[in-house]
């Protein structure tokens, strides 16, 4: 691969020093400590949550997992919305590809110094969060958990990864930098919002509730009669299974089902045990188990935008001013 | 006969429904510099492209430096230096940083990089501003940094595509002077594309005219030059004390002269063949007197014009 490794170095290291990167890594770094704190508070508070529940907060809204979930396509987005179509219009691109190097390397290049800026965004924020918690906590993670950690760290490069080369791809598409940024914007909106609203409303349609008159204060006693009943509670199951579902088209979604099942959140349920609600906590083999359908889907995504973008630029001409 | 540093036989490429190069047979030899001559869109830039391994031709082959352009056009760019039409450079980084980049592209050693970037920026008297970043250089300074990387590599030949377009009469004159001195202290073998007939005039010693896509004319412009006069037939420049229409007309009537058009105080006579004697007799019979008496010289915007009108 001649040259790959020349244009990685370069590309990271613009990485590395550019505002652009720096804020985004200031703002992750600063919010990851506080969620870090509160995680800490939580586990205090409930010695049975375990080590792992400083990235999922427990009640608190703030955790690391909802702030990549939120803020991770940008991190993504922002390494790469640019990368291609930014050396086009400037013509840094054309004079790029007069050395003797393959074209391809230039687009790899590019990939995995996106790919190791995330990686040492992510790693890095996780390795503060682990050191702020573990004097707070007085103890840190066991061996499992340690490799809990790992795996949500991959599954965090991985998510970002994934946004990095759907931002390379629309600046494979599109020519101007704004569209590529406009583009990601919608997108970034699409997975973290419209989606969710798009599921809910469409689970509502499907399923729609009996009429519940409202009003009176027997009503309301009627009401909450209403919804012990075991037809109410099929219906809300169904529902919530639609919306489940068709949120699962969000990467967001994906990431954030796949990461609750690493961290033993989601495929935990709550069993019934002697007429007690007792979380029964799934081994790391089963959360990893669990969070691999989402996992695959990722990677998918990522692999798709990836050669979409990678087939379009090794056909690009290369005429000057774009 | 000297060496054919690039050679293409119907080199071809079509966009679309455009076709920007026509069977281009095209021959440049070493140690020159050819002007690639054109107006804007015939195909220049394209051509250049296909040289250098970044567009692939339709149809058609070519060799650059001894090597194939599509079966190694890798070859071509380790020999070749280039400075595209419209080249950018990283703003962010600076002159001497984006210079280093470009050699470890090239592939060139740490220690051999460093030499040759600071040879490089002294050659094209950027060694003041090594440090500074590329978003605060002129065009003028962009396009002899431009020059700089084509360099890098030690290439064997370079392309330049419309070097000083944009450039102010300061800047136009220091890239001219920097491609001279490189093709006589170095050797170095330059195509230089361009729509400006004033530059190509100035710097090459041969010339390639394209016109949609094709391949015109080829020639030093001397030839070039005779070729036109010889199919104009022949023309001679007085300049007279003074000129009166009896005294055209009078002109007009000596044997083999087929027409005289006065431009801007000054006779030029159009004849069959080199008739001067009986002119100049004529005219002097009439009374008046020849103050000069020359050959008329086409320019090469003449040439130019011509060739764009007469190949339609």
């Amino acid at each position: 691969m001649a040259g790959m490794m020349t244009v990685f170095r370069k590309e990271l290291s613009d990485h590395l020093g550019s505002k652009r990167f720096l804020i985004l890594f200031a703002i992750i770094i600063l919010l990851s400590t506080l969620s870090a704190y509160q995680g800490a508070d939580y586990i205090k508070n409930n010695p049975d949550a375990g080590f792992l529940a400083i990235f999922s907060g427990g009640r608190l809204a703030f955790s690391f997992i909802s702030l990549m979930v939120y803020f991770g396509p940008l991190v993504g987005l922002a390494l790469g919305f640019d990368s291609i179509n930014k050396e086009r219009t400037s013509g840094s691109l054309s004079v790029l590809l007069t050395y003797p190097i393959f074209r391809d390397s230039v687009f790899n290049g590019k990939f995995l110094a996106g790919v190791a800026a995330i990686a040492s965004l992510v790693g890095g924020t996780i390795v503060i969060m682990c050191g702020v918690a573990t004097p707070l906590l007085g103890f840190g993670p066991t061996l499992e958990q340690m490799v809990s950690i790992v795996a949500l760290t991959l599954l965090t490069i991985l998510y970002l990864a994934f946004w990095l080369s759907l931002g390379l791809l629309f600046s494979v598409l599109a020519k101007k930098t704004s569209t590529s940024m406009l583009a990601s914007i919608a997108t970034w909106l699409f997975s973290v919002m419209i989606v969710s609203v798009i599921a809910a409303l469409v689970a509502s349609l499907m399923v729609p509730l009996p009429f519940q008159p409202l009003g009176a204060p027997e009503n309301f006693r009627g009401f909450g009669q209403a919804t012990q009943t075991e037809e109410y509670r099929s219906l809300m199951q169904a529902r919530s299974e639609i919306q489940t579902n068709i949120g699962r088209i969000s990467p967001s979604n994906l990431y954030n089902e796949a990461a609750s099942s690493i961290l033993g959140l989601r495929a935990s349920a709550f069993f019934v045990v002697g007429g007690m609600q007792q979380q029964i906590r799934p081994s790391l083999a089963q959360g990893i188990a669990a969070s691999w359908p989402q996992v695959l889907a990722i990677f998918v995504g990522m692999l798709a935008c990836f050669v979409i973008s990678y087939l379009r630029f090794l056909r690009l001409e290369i005429r000057p001013g774009g | 006969m000297p060496e054919r540093i690039i050679q293409t036989s119907g080199l071809t490429k079509i966009y679309g429904e455009v076709t920007a190069v026509d069977q281009l047979n095209l021959e440049v030899n070493e140690g020159e510099i050819f002007g690639f001559l054109g107006p804007n869109g015939s195909g220049k830039t394209t051509t250049i492209l296909m040289l250098m391994g970044l567009t692939t031709p339709t149809s058609g082959t070519g060799r650059v430096g001894g090597y194939d352009i599509i079966k190694n056009s890798r070859d071509v760019r380790r020999i070749a230096g280039c400075l595209p039409e419209a080249a950018g450079y990283y703003e962010d980084l600076t002159a001497k940083e984006n210079l280093d980049y470009f050699g470890q592209l090239a592939d060139l050693p740490r220690v051999k990089r460093e030499k040759r970037v600071n040879e490089l920026l002294e050659f094209v008297g950027l060694g003041k501003w090594r440090d500074v970043k590329v978003e605060k250089f002129s065009r003028g300074m962009k396009q002899r940094l431009g020059i700089a990387q084509a360099l890098i590599k030690d290439p064997k030949i370079i392309f330049l595509d419309e070097p000083t377009i944009g450039l102010d009469p300061q800047g136009t004159k220091e890239v001219r002077d920097l491609i001279l001195r490189l093709n006589r202290e170095q050797k170095l073998t330059v195509f230089l594309s361009s729509h400006l007939l004033h530059e190509v005039q100035q710097t090459c010693s041969r010339v390639g005219i394209i016109r949609q896509g094709k391949l015109i004319a080829t020639d030093t412009i001397e030839n070039l030059s005779r070729g036109i006069a010889k199919e104009e037939g022949y023309c001679v420049e007085f300049e007279l004390d003074k000129v009166t229409r009896r005294l055209i007309e009078e002109i007009k009537t000596v044997k083999g002269v087929t027409s005289v058009e006065e431009e801007g105080g000054k006779l030029l006579v159009y004849m069959e063949r080199d008739n001067r004697a009986d002119v100049s007799r004529a005219i002097t019979k009439y009374g008046a007197t020849i103050l000069l008496m020359k050959p008329r010289e086409y320019t090469l915007e003449e040439i130019f014009l011509r060739y764009y009108k007469g190949a339609g």
